[in-house]
């Protein structure tokens, strides 16, 4: 099974040649040499053209660098989908994302020119419990038990098929999801749809973590590199998703000093450090005592409760913030779409989750108001569809 | 005046100073020297405590974490009941609590327990960090394993001295 080729050597090019673009404009301007404007502001727009393979043994839109926007699309199937009308849904969406996601126009595209910027576009397909049930067959997947903190709603909840569809450009987004929400509208219905995002392209090296709507950097005990192998794919090329909306309550949050947030994450706000370190990614210390004797890491920090050694038992956060629109109050309708990649739901994310639940001190200012679960299915080669193994 | 009140609204945090919990009383009392070793700690706040989130740990004079149980929370209080109590000496209680509107209190003060029926302040013995949620480690064996990797580092140093001087001859 060879791994998708990582997009990280091209994403460096990329960003150099940002940086040196910048550093010919800074030249113009200091020396006013008028021959050197027209060569810089014709350089090629990588960002934009960029694209990731589609086809492959593993779907993309997982282990990838995660581009800014995002739309999550769930789906309700229509009633009396069967396997067969299954098979022909995900045959015209997977040809609609093959084509987009390389900046060519879908079949029908009502608007092609939208289509000519892919800007890193990938359509990830995940299965809901209820996807398997319309097939007669055994879901991978099984809906997670409830959590104390939970105050699930409905209309961020459940779903039979998902879409994730990620570019760094949101007119790119939006065009994606519309194309394809009208050629599964035959057979399924839109529940749900969560668009988020993240730092724009080129704001920051691709590795660097980056921060959420609440000031924290999200995502430093992520696998790496040969890390994400055994904890998020099967054998066979396949994963799982869980999505979870997690409201932030930012005006109360607003009223810490940084010392109450530092002890509500485990991690200094501005380095990312753990209190019992000193960089970003030392290790936590949960053994560590200061000069009274009380443990450096707080036991009812995040990082303390969510903390994972095992690689193999990792779950990898690709998470999206979301900020829509503040009440009266000026109250932000804010927070997290946090989405995460791992082998096996109940092995891996069940008990972090059990664990943040049961004792996590940034519970006070968090709340998970919706949450699915997907079984993701392998890729497909040229020619085939996404669920060719499954549904056949 | 108007000028500092400008100066203190612009300097001042926005986070209300009332809502941080301070530590006001607490059992035993700060600097204390008891006749009799506590059974338990109480610390006592001017916030109602959040009872999900208090750590109170009572370490001896080695920063070793005394057995104790799990922070009993009522109102603004925590308490943690130490079993057995301790011998004589100087302890630590060091606490880190949450106030129901989720600030974060944290400090440490000391109390010295001299029973006269009880045996003085046994010597400190190495400083042995206890993992969290650990329960004191009994002293004697400790003592005694202090003082023997004492002795083996004092041979060890004689020898390695011998060894050089050897050398350099």
């Amino acid at each position: 099974m060879t791994p998708r080729p990582s997009p990280v050597s091209r994403r460096r090019l990329l960003a150099g040649g940002a940086v040196a673009g910048l550093g010919a404009v800074a030249a113009v301007a200091a020396t006013g040499d008028p021959a050197a404007g027209p060569a810089a502001a014709s350089a090629p727009l990588d960002p934009g053209t960029a694209t990731v393979p589609f086809h492959g043994p593993r779907q993309a839109g997982v282990a990838e660098d995660p581009p800014a926007h995002a739309a999550f699309v769930a789906f309700t199937l229509a009633a009396g989908t069967d396997k067969r009308g299954l098979a022909r849904m995900l045959r015209l969406l997977t040809d609609d994302a093959a084509r987009l996601t390389q900046g060519v126009a879908a079949l029908g595209d009502t608007d092609a020119t939208l289509a000519v910027l892919p800007a890193r576009l990938t359509v990830t397909f995940g299965f809901g419990p209820g996807l398997y049930r319309a097939a007669g067959l055994r879901s991978p997947v099984a809906d997670l038990p409830p959590f104390r903190i939970d105050r699930l709603q409905t209309r961020w909840s459940g779903g039979d098929l998902l879409l994730q569809i990620c570019a760094d450009d949101p007119l790119t987004v939006a065009h994606t999801q519309r194309m394809l929400i009208k050629d599964a509208r035959p057979f399924a219905a839109v529940r749900w749809v969560q668009q988020g995002f993240r730092r724009s392209p080129g704001m920051q090296a691709p590795e660097h973590t980056q921060r959420n709507v609440l000031g924290q950097l999200d995502g430093t005990a992520n696998p790496r590199g040969p890390e994400i192998e055994p904890a998020v794919w099967n054998p066979d090329g396949s994963t799982t998703l869980v999505v979870r909306r997690v409201r932030a309550e930012i005006e109360k949050w607003d009223l810490l000093a940084v010392t109450d947030k530092e002890n509500a994450t485990g991690r200094r706000l501005e380095s990312g450090a753990p209190l019992s370190g000193s960089q970003e990614h030392d290790e936590p210390d949960f053994t560590a005592l200061d000069d009274a004797g009380l443990p450096r890491m707080p036991d009812f920090s995040h990082v303390t409760r969510a903390r994972v050694t095992d690689p193999a038992l990792k779950i990898l956060r690709r998470p999206y913030n979301y900020d829509g629109v503040p009440n009266a109050l000026g109250h932000p309708d804010a927070g997290l779409i946090f989405a995460a990649y791992q082998r096996d739901i109940a092995r891996q994310f069940v008990p972090i989750q059990q664990r943040l639940a049961d004792r996590d001190l940034l519970n006070e200012w968090i709340t998970p108001i919706g949450s699915a679960v997907f079984a993701v299915p392998p890729g497909c080669a040229e020619g085939g569809w996404i669920g060719e193994r499954v549904l056949t | 005046m108007l000028t500092f009140a400008a100066f203190a609204a612009v300097l001042l945090p926005g986070s209300p100073a009332w809502a941080h919990a301070e530590l006001i009383a607490s059992t035993p009392v700060r600097d204390a020297t008891l006749a009799q070793a506590p059974t338990a700690v109480t610390v006592t706040f001017s916030e109602r405590l959040n009872p999900e989130f208090a750590t109170i740990v009572v370490s001896d004079s080695a920063r070793r974490r005394l057995a104790a149980s799990a922070p009993v929370v009522d109102a603004g209080s925590g308490t943690v009941t130490l079993s057995p109590p301790p011998g004589n000496g100087t302890y630590t209680v060091a606490y880190r609590v949450v106030s129901v509107d989720g600030h974060t209190a944290q400090g440490s003060y000391t109390f010295t327990v001299a029973d006269p029926a009880l045996p003085a302040a046994p010597t400190t013995g190495p400083p042995v960090a206890a993992p969290a949620g650990s329960g004191g480690l009994p002293t004697g064996p400790l003592i005694g394993l202090g003082v023997f990797v004492a002795a083996i580092t004092l041979l060890g140093y004689v020898s390695w001295r011998r060894h050089r001087r050897g050398e350099s001859q």
